[in-house]
């Protein structure tokens, strides 16, 4: 059942695309490049823990260094700026709302980019404290928030006057994430303030970090799932019933994660109790996305050869349920104390923030950009390249990661091993992690080569979609699927 | 199709036709609206399944939601003391501090009476600290383990009524331990005495007592030497060797 749109909706949608045209690719275009700089840190992060003595002279490249600065640049550099383009993009297509005034978003998105890069130079030069995703010096905290609001306030008019009375599902996560960020990021910052005491920042730092996982970066990407799959597809999604509890069911539980990564430790035990069962009820959110997607994709899987955006969005919502699933599986009491404090963690949140975010948001990207743009994406070559050395990437650096945690955690647990053995132990898989950097190194500068052909207006200038197998002029093609 | 800039300039104008608009408009699919089909019932028993395991979890880890309750019984960080991992960086445990260790877990036998420091309780069970027994020589304690004694004894200047239990059917390496532990850990030895007693001293004091039987009295004890001490090769502390 294909419903053909009418000349109005196309006028619509073009007319939204041109509105959006600027601060969409601004934000792409700058969180692609910040992604490239978070991969070329996070692979010299992973060298110099083989590696610890190299240019030793430089303390600005100690490891204390350049890994907080990967995670800033990952996750504000990156993640967040992606996904406020993502955000406003959906929101004004869902909405039927063109964006008024979108120079304004420009300006706040170049304030934004500066607070990131002094933040990341704070680092560098030792101005950072150790507090994982807030490393940034703590003045820098109401400044993020506030250009944060800044960026989002302007999906909210969208939706208050948006054109139809029923509400997409998408609309329920943007509309989430927009929101909860704020409270998160406030929460933990006023938690970790100098006056707090450390086992409340050591635990509010790990609730931050769970909480920007599951409240913002899980919201975007279920936004885009639930948009692109029906669109590609071409068909209703399957149940609004099951959608909408998973929405529920994420923000009910959302919030109580965090604290199951100090299990045993100095706080009352029904603490890490309640937040490991909440990564548990979490689970109720992927069962229902999951399935609920499937079901409406069903019998037209073979789309995913085609379809790049489908293929990007469906790898970033298999990451999704992996990522959540490990979760469970990390807090049962017989294998927690040999995971806690290991490379484990660290993994876990790679595997979120580029596995599952960020594959899904490319998903949205090769979907949207040939949209604002008005030409194709140069080369069906280089989609391929990006997706499968994104994906072979991420599984090298979970696998090695995951086994790198066990083998170290493991030892931990072992008091007559000292702690740098314990360390040095586990420092072969790392290895496994730098090649995993350098290919997802690789897969970014495929996409930023590609993202810059189109933002100068370089791309492909004929009719039909870039697909990533078929051909450019696949009959399939041309029946509207990108 | 091949064609030039100009599509592009098309796109941008606003005011084009339709059909000349860029096809990623075009081509575009409309998003119907949300069904609401049922998924079936594999997903609700997945759910249920999920809904059991996190419930268990929660109320198995919660402690009753106390405030005061901090460690979960049930939390082990691996206990096992390694003694070598193969990288040789580890360091060696003395013979002497696992054999006390031992010692110390059998004690939990004899502390319900005798008190986990030793001390007995005043009247009722006789100390282990202070107490001529224990100072002695080990053919007594030996013989005390093996057999047990029955009836008053004095003890520290006190007197007790009490029996105390055989303990012979704990193998002779336990008694060993015990004994080691509760000299080196309560008694006050004499000079170049290690307060060591090793499993073939055990193994000798169940041969000299074998004629015994039923518990100890104290007279009985008393024709024991108070100096003899059980025979049996000295141990080097560190190794556990024979001298």
């Amino acid at each position: 059942m294909t419903v053909q749109a009418t000349d109005e909706d196309i006028r619509e949608r073009a007319s939204i695309d041109r509105s959006m045209r600027f601060p969409v690719l601004f934000f792409f275009t700058s969180a692609a490049a910040w992604l490239f700089v978070a991969t070329i840190l996070g692979f010299f992060s992973a060298l110099k823990l083989r590696v610890p003595g190299l240019w030793e002279e430089c303390q600005f490249l100690g490891y204390g260094r350049v890994f907080p600065m990967h995670m800033i640049a990952l996750v504000y550099g990156w993640a967040l700026q992606a996904g406020i383009g993502v955000m406003l993009w959906l929101m004004a297509r869902l909405t039927r709302r063109e964006l008024k005034y979108g120079m304004g978003v420009v300006v706040i998105g170049h304030v934004w980019n500066a607070l990131v890069a002094v933040a990341v130079i704070c680092i560098w030069s030792g101005f950072g404290r150790s507090i994982p995703l807030l490393d940034f010096p703590g003045w820098m905290a109401p400044l993020f928030a506030m250009v944060y609001m800044a960026m989002v306030v302007w999906v909210i008019p969208m939706f208050k006057t948006r054109r139809e009375a029923s509400i997409y599902i998408s609309e329920y996560y943007l509309v989430g994430a927009a929101l909860w960020f704020p409270w998160v990021f406030i929460t933990a910052g006023i938690l970790i303030s100098k006056e707090a005491a450390p086992t409340m920042a050591a635990g509010a730092g790990s609730w931050f970090v769970s909480n920007l996982i599951y409240f913002w970066m899980a919201p975007i990407a279920l936004a885009v799932a639930y948009y692109i799959v029906p669109k590609i597809a071409d068909r209703p999604i399957y149940s609004y019933g099951w959608a909408k509890m998973g929405f529920w069911i994420l923000a009910l539980f959302a919030g109580w994660t965090g604290f199951q990564r100090y299990y045993g430790g100095p706080y009352p035990a029904w603490i890490p109790a309640v937040s490991g069962a909440a990564v548990v009820f979490v689970l109720l959110a992927v069962v229902a996305t999951i399935s609920n997607l499937a079901m409406t994709l069903r019998g037209k899987t073979k789309l995913w050869e085609i379809s790049p955006s489908l293929r990007f969005t469906a790898m970033g919502m298999f990451f999704f349920a992996v990522y959540a699933c490990l979760s469970a599986v990390s807090i049962i009491p017989m294998v927690q104390p040999a995971l806690q404090f290991s490379f484990f963690l660290s993994g876990l949140d790679v595997l979120a923030i580029y596995g599952f975010f960020s594959m899904t948001v490319f998903g949205a990207m090769y979907f949207i950009v040939p949209r604002i743009t008005g030409c194709e994406w140069p080369s069906a070559a280089s989609i391929r390249n990006h997706f499968w050395y994104s994906t072979y990437g991420i599984i090298t650096l979970i696998v090695c990661l995951l086994i790198a945690g066990l083998a170290q955690g493991g030892n931990l647990s072992r008091p007559n091993i000292p702690f740098s053995t314990s360390f040095m132990n586990s420092t072969c898989w790392v290895v496994g992690a730098c090649i995993a950097w350098l290919l997802i190194a690789v897969s970014n500068l495929w996409f930023f080569y590609q993202l810059a052909l189109m933002f100068v207006g370089k791309g492909r200038k004929s009719e039909g979609p870039t697909l990533i197998h078929g051909g450019h002029d696949n009959a399939e093609g041309a029946a509207g699927t990108a | 199709m091949s064609t030039g800039d100009d599509r592009n300039l098309d796109y941008e104008s606003g005011t084009a036709s339709v059909v000349d608009m860029h096809d990623s408009v075009r081509r575009e699919k409309i998003l119907q609206p949300s069904g609401a089909e049922s998924l079936g019932l594999f997903p609700l028993v997945l759910c249920g399944l999920v809904l059991i395991a996190g419930g268990g979890f929660l109320f198995k880890n919660a402690n009753g939601f106390s405030d005061s309750t901090y460690i979960n019984s049930d939390y082990r960080p691996d206990p096992k003391p390694v003694t070598d991992d193969g990288d040789g960086e580890a360091e060696e445990v003395a013979w002497i501090d696992s054999w006390m260790k031992e010692g110390k877990k059998v004690y939990g036998n004899c502390a319900a009476c005798h008190q986990p420091t030793g001390t007995g309780a005043p009247g009722m069970f006789p100390p282990l600290t202070g107490s001529e027994w224990v100072d002695g020589g080990t053919a007594r304690l030996g013989a005390i383990l093996v057999h047990g004694i029955n009836g008053p004894m004095t003890v520290a200047g006190q007197s007790y009524n009490q029996l105390m239990p055989a303990w012979g059917t704990l193998s002779d390496k336990k008694i060993a331990q015990v004994i080691t532990y509760v000299r080196r850990e309560f008694g006050s030895l004499p000079e170049g005495d290690d307060g060591v007693v090793t499993t073939e001293m055990v193994a000798a004091a169940r041969d000299m007592f074998k004629s015994q039987s039923g518990p100890f009295t104290e007279a009985q004890l008393k024709a024991i030497p108070e100096d003899k001490q059980l025979p049996g090769a000295k141990v080097d502390l560190q190794t556990g060797d024979p001298l």
